[in-house]
């Protein structure tokens, strides 16, 4: 009885947390029509038509590309930056550690949209307004920060002994960073990737006030995208649905590691 | 022969030392926690500490050598193995690393993995990961890899101070007759004195950062140039008292119940604790104002409380 009542209790917990989730995917193979009219749980006469519509139109299929263009891009970067120096807070002491180490942090207690000014302006004069590179480097300003406070965590984790007994064995630091290091915390670095692709796909306003007509990042175009005709609900909602399926496949490929990563996993 | 020349190892004391370790030979350690063990261990392996002196090895400045091409290995008392290698692949990378600089040939690998893990008996764990093994058998591996780079120096840091009493027991007697085998220079910490008698050839005695006495274990026992030194070789501690206005000392095990023969002097103890594990006791107790432990062998009829007289053979004394 307490065991079926707590099923009950879960399914409706799943069936709220989803139901939206259905519900764009519904609306995503519908006709406008049909999303205009009757209410129905079931689309009357399922079509992959706006879906045909993203992958045919440029504005759509561009806005995509730019996206994971500067979200790859900003992963990337925040990794490439993050682990090295993740690597020397958790190593090293040195004159100002701390206060530096705190200093990242505060980068993240300003919102975001403080910075967009100065971005704007600086990039406009060096002319780097418009390009992916923009909003990657202006993402990094938060992600990097993140990144580093996560990975200097997992990394303390592990006893320098083992830095020590590699080089005694007689390996160089790079053998030992890239063959030893890294992979024992590959959880640490799934989940630290998930955060800095979560960060940079989500956000709106700097990839908005950053990008020009070349680099019109999805959600962008998905708010302003109001036709002669009104809206075109079908197709912004099988955007939706596209743009949440790279979060779902970042998840996917690094679930192991996430759970190992949020247990905080400890090296054993 | 590996000389320490002026080896300066905790910040807070002043001392600094010399000290010879010769090849073939075990030379342990002993020092309470903080005296400087660690310390000493890193300064040979060259590794961050705040130890300061130099290393010479067959005369050569150990500073002087390239810290990857150090011909020194060490274990410590955590036990450290890379996690994401196998036993086979762990015992294998000193091995490996030097094959890198043209020295082995994989099948020579190979059959040296394969000797290192039938010494240590975990020949049959080969194929898994560090975390799948118990703490001993961790410590047999990390045991192996030092081992495997047959450096003219081996360290090892309380290797067995993790491990649990029997395992600690067999592992000890394993390693005596591992290191015997080798012509290496083997430098062994313990905090234990019964390890200096099982293991070593010679003992250091170190307490505070300072070299307190060295020599052959028994000689050393038998003849300690100082109460502290004295202290260290002896578990539990010794009895003090004095005599003619000089400190004397008389170890546990040296003292016995007035019933026995050889005695010609005495103690009154007030009892105040008793241990036994059946193959000997200990008892604690108050003897001219300072306390006492008393060792005999088998069990005793003694309850705390109850006044004791004790003695001891004169020549069993020892006077500062």
């Amino acid at each position: 009885m307490k065991t079926n009542m707590s099923r009950w209790i879960l399914c409706g917990y799943l069936v709220y947390l989803l139901l939206p989730l259905y519900w764009l995917v519904s609306m995503a193979l519908r006709s406008n029509a049909e999303i205009a009219g009757e209410f129905s749980v079931l689309p009357a006469s399922p079509t992959w038509l706006n879906f045909a519509e993203i992958f045919s139109n440029p504005v759509w299929y561009e806005a995509f590309a730019n996206s994971l263009t500067y979200v790859g891009l900003n992963t990337l970067l925040s990794l490439s930056v993050a682990i090295p120096a993740a690597y020397v807070f958790s190593r090293y002491r040195f004159l100002g550690d701390k206060q530096l180490f705190f200093w990242l942090l505060t980068n993240r207690m300003a919102p975001p949209a403080v910075f967009l000014l100065p971005f704007f302006q600086l990039y406009s004069a060096i002319g780097l307004f418009d390009t992916p590179l923009a909003i990657a480097l202006a993402h990094c300003l938060f992600t990097v920060p993140l990144a580093v406070w996560i990975l200097e965590g997992f990394f303390s984790g592990v006893p320098t002994e083992l830095d020590e007994m590699a080089r005694l064995d007689g390996h160089s630091f790079l053998y030992f960073f890239f063959r030893v290091f890294l992979p024992i915390n590959r959880g640490a670095l799934g989940v630290t990737l998930f955060f800095c692709f979560m960060f940079s796909w989500v956000e709106l306003l700097l990839a908005r006030t950053l990008s020009g007509a070349a680099t019109k990042p999805i959600a962008v175009v998905m708010t302003r995208t109001v036709s002669a005709s009104g809206m075109d609900w079908g197709v912004l909602a099988a955007a939706g649905v596209l743009t949440v399926v790279p979060g779902i496949l970042v998840v996917w490929f690094v679930r192991k590691d996430l759970v190992k990563g949020f247990a905080l996993g400890r090296v054993s | 022969m590996l000389e320490l020349v002026g080896a300066h190892l905790q910040t807070e004391s002043q001392a600094e030392f010399d000290h010879q370790f010769a090849p073939g030979q075990i030379t342990v350690v002993l020092g309470a926690n903080q005296s400087g063990k660690t310390n000493l261990c890193r300064l040979v392996a060259g590794q961050n500490s705040r130890a300061r002196g130099q290393v010479l090895l067959d005369g050569i400045d150990l500073k002087t050598v390239d810290p990857r091409k150090r011909p020194v290995s060490m274990v410590y008392q955590a036990f450290v193995n890379y996690p994401n290698l196998t036993v086979a692949q762990n015992i294998a990378s000193p091995l490996l690393a030097r094959r890198g600089q043209g020295m082995m040939d994989k099948k020579t690998v190979a059959a040296r993995v394969d000797e290192l893990a039938h010494k240590l008996q975990i020949h049959s764990l080969l194929s898994r990961l560090p975390h799948e093994l118990s703490g001993g058998q961790q410590q047999r591996l990390a045991i192996a890899r030092a081992l495997a780079k047959q450096a003219p120096v081996l360290l090892l840091d309380e290797p067995l101070v993790n491990l649990d009493f029997k395992l600690r027991e067999a592992l000890e007697i394993e390693l005596r007759e591992l290191l015997r085998e080798t012509n290496t220079i083997v430098i062994y910490t313990s905090s234990d004195p019964r390890d200096a008698f099982t293991l070593g050839d010679e003992v250091l005695l170190l307490a505070a950062g300072e070299k307190l006495q060295a020599g052959a274990p028994l000689d050393v026992y038998l003849r300690p140039q100082s109460l502290a030194a004295m202290q260290l070789m002896a578990d539990p501690g010794v009895n003090k008292f004095e005599r003619d206005s000089r400190i004397c000392a008389l170890r546990p095990e040296h003292l016995r119940t007035v019933t026995d023969t050889g005695i010609d002097m005495t103690f009154d103890m007030q009892v105040s604790a008793f241990e036994t594990n059946g193959s000997e006791s200990f008892v604690h107790g108050e003897v001219e104002g300072a306390q006492w432990v008393m060792r005999c062998d088998g069990m005793l009829r003694i309850s705390p409380g109850q006044h004791l007289k004790i003695g001891a053979s004169a020549s069993d004394v020892v006077q500062f």
